[in-house]
């Protein structure tokens, strides 16, 4: 009997230190938030917002910083924002698409040199993507294409066809070839079998894809920063440094910093929402097949 | 409703070669089992039939049309997977009409069709599940209704009970080879189980490391093989087999020696070293001793069920040639009484009309076995 006792509470300490690393995790995860929620409510320098960050005075609180960011900035808010989505959307879309049948051919497919590709686009995804802004600048430049759309969506998008098609041809190589062989039976070809056995069985993997192709591309500041002149192309990522740098070094309102990163990240949230069915299953990749 | 035909197929990935130069004719409406162990190259083939493989060299026939150009979708026949490959995001209603889908069947002529195989196959209140909601029997069954669903000139069906438990199993064989006759179409099954194989073929394809070793009815395959790899694979259980010689006796005849196992050669025989082939069945147990039979021992028994396997070792009374320690021989029987035990002393009987032999290369030597057999 008492040794049962000692069991359980063994039991119980455990429970205890597991839940304790979690909230303690959750503190640190959630607490810039949380400040950044206090900031953007509040016009006080950064000290003060600090020195009350726990028990805000709600005399100090005050929607302003939303009100300026939205109506008072140029280019605007929306002008920014229908920017960015536009860029992200498209590499998103673009990218899926390619890395979609990226992913057939290398995993599905047999073709000299199929191995050595592979390990080549797994080469390129090992530099990071600003090392390509030069080179990139160089050719657009010859081809007229900076300062436009075209010209930083396919970048983009070309950064989300190297990781993704290795993300996509991973998650193909774990269905059974059997599956595809049998709607080839079934009287399809390899196109439609493609499309109405693989595609569906990708959606996990898809939907993850999608979302890291649309968050790069819609964060970006470094492309944007070298591609875009105009200000009618500007991006949320440049309008956020424009307000940061906007008020001059050490009087930066934090305020409407923090009002403006929060109002930006709502489409990526929202995205995740949209897309949390798969992403979540694309992340456990492999670890469970229904 | 068609038969298939490969000619001198052949199939090399690389250097290994999967299937060499096998020609064999399906019958229209006839239930044919490829049977080999693993590697045989006997999945490769119905593979090939499929137009899932393109052949090295050699060509295929379905009815009497040459289908090597053509696409599996254009050959008309339908494959069951040893997995079932089923649409895992599709309903059962839906994996069974896909074939029909693509091919622009009208909707209500695939519903009609759908809820009628599902009908004959008792899976009706499972199509608006999903395949991973189903057991592995129902599995197998939708897998089937998929491929009937299709009405196909064939059925090309690769190891579908084997992912079954063995409980279910054999209803599914019956099950299947009820459907076969119900269909009256051409089956081509590929399995390493012999016991599937006897039961379900109208006839067998023995297969070992590519080649098409025999062809021929379960009966014939079991009485008459045409080797000794065939002899081992097919018979349950195996063939006991013993190395000695034949030689010549005072007579005038010929007899096979092996330790103090003598087995009187009935054919034409010639002196040399040879291999006897006896089903376990075929060796006589007793308890007395009768004229030309052989002491043994009982060393295990083997509770079948409806009959016991003795395994069994010879006790030489001479010492062997040249003075030599007698060598015992380890070999099987099988009996239908319940009657030995352990450390049992046995006398053994060889039914030399049913004995087979085998020349060191493993061909069968049909000269020395006795003329009149079964089949």
């Amino acid at each position: 009997m008492r040794q049962r006792r000692g069991v359980r509470a063994i039991r119980i300490a455990k429970r205890v230190a597991t839940h304790a690393i979690l909230i303690l995790t959750c503190i640190f995860a959630l607490f810039p938030i949380y400040f950044m929620v206090v900031a953007s409510l509040s016009t006080l320098p950064v000290a003060a917002i600090t020195a009350h960050i726990l028990v805000p005075r709600p005399s100090s609180l005050t929607l302003s910083s939303y009100h300026s960011i939205l109506l008072d900035q140029n280019p605007s808010f929306l002008a920014e924002l229908t920017n960015s989505l536009i860029f992200a959307c498209s590499a998103a879309a673009i990218g899926l698409a390619l890395a979609a049948f990226t992913g057939f051919a290398l995993s599905k497919f047999n073709f000299p040199g199929r191995r050595t590709f592979v390990y080549f686009i797994l080469l390129i995804s090992l530099f990071p993507s600003f090392v390509m802004i030069l080179p990139f600048y160089l050719m657009f430049a010859k081809l007229g294409l900076i300062d436009t759309y075209i010209g930083l969506i396919i970048p983009y998008s070309a950064g989300a066809v190297v990781f993704s098609g290795i993300l996509v041809k991973n998650f193909m190589d774990s269905i059974p070839d059997d599956i595809e062989e049998a709607a080839l039976v079934d009287g399809m070809t390899r196109t439609q079998a493609f499309f109405s056995v693989l595609i569906p069985l990708c959606l996990p993997v898809l939907g993850l894809a999608a979302f890291l192709a649309f968050v790069g591309p819609y964060t970006d500041y470094a492309f944007a920063h070298v591609f875009i002149d105009s200000n009618n192309l500007f991006t949320l990522a440049l309008g956020l440094y424009q307000i940061n740098s906007a008020n001059g070094a050490g009087a930066q309102d934090y305020g409407l910093v923090c009002a403006f990163a929060l109002v930006m990240s709502l489409p990526i949230v929202a995205f995740y929402m949209l897309f949390q069915r798969y992403i979540i299953g694309g992340l456990t990749l492999g670890a469970v097949r229904g | 409703m068609t038969g298939i035909r490969v000619e001198h197929l052949t199939k090399r990935f690389k250097e290994q070669v999967a299937v060499e130069d096998v020609s064999a004719e399906i019958r229209d409406g006839e239930f044919v089992v490829i049977l080999g162990a693993s590697g045989s190259g006997k999945t490769t083939i119905l593979r090939m039939i499929a137009g899932l493989e393109v052949q090295t060299s050699g060509h295929v026939y379905i009815g009497d049309m040459l289908v090597d150009d053509y696409e599996p979708r254009d050959r008309n026949i339908a494959m069951v997977f040893q997995t079932y490959a089923l649409y895992p995001h599709l309903s059962v209603r839906k994996n069974i009409g896909f074939g029909l889908k693509v091919r622009h069947v009208e909707r209500a002529e695939i519903d009609r069709r759908v809820n009628a195989v599902a009908e004959q196959l008792g899976i009706s209140e499972t199509l608006d599940r999903r395949p991973a909601e189903l057991s592995g029997g129902q599995r197998q069954r939708v897998a089937l209704g998929r491929a009937i669903v299709r009405d196909p000139e064939a059925f090309l069906l690769d190891e579908p009970l084997s992912n079954l438990d063995a409980k279910i199993r054999s209803s599914a064989r019956i099950e299947l080879k009820r459907i076969h006759q119900q269909l009256g179409q051409t089956f081509v099954f590929v399995t390493h189980d012999q016991t599937e194989a006897m039961t379900l073929g109208d006839r067998l394809a023995v297969m070992n490391h590519g080649r098409l070793l025999q062809y021929d009815t379960p009966e014939r395959i079991l009485s008459h093989p045409l080797n000794r790899y065939v002899a081992a694979f097919v018979g349950s259980p195996e063939m006991v087999f013993l190395e000695g010689s034949v030689e010549s006796t005072a007579g005038g005849g010929y007899s096979f020696l092996s330790g103090d196992v003598r087995i009187p050669v009935r054919g034409a025989g010639t002196a040399g070293p040879v291999t006897v082939g006896l089903r376990p069945w075929d060796i006589q147990v007793a308890k007395t001793a009768e004229p030309g039979s052989t002491p043994a021992r009982v060393i295990g028994v083997e509770r079948l069920g409806s009959s016991d396997q003795l395994f069994l070792e010879t006790t030489p009374a001479a010492p062997g040639a040249g003075g030599l320690p007698p060598v015992p021989l380890s070999l099987r029987a099988l009996v239908r009484s319940y009657d030995f035990e352990v450390g049992n002393s046995v006398f053994l009987g060889f039914d030399a009309d049913r004995a087979l032999f085998f020349a060191s290369d493993g061909s069968r030597i049909e000269s020395l076995s006795a003329p009149a057999r079964l089949g």
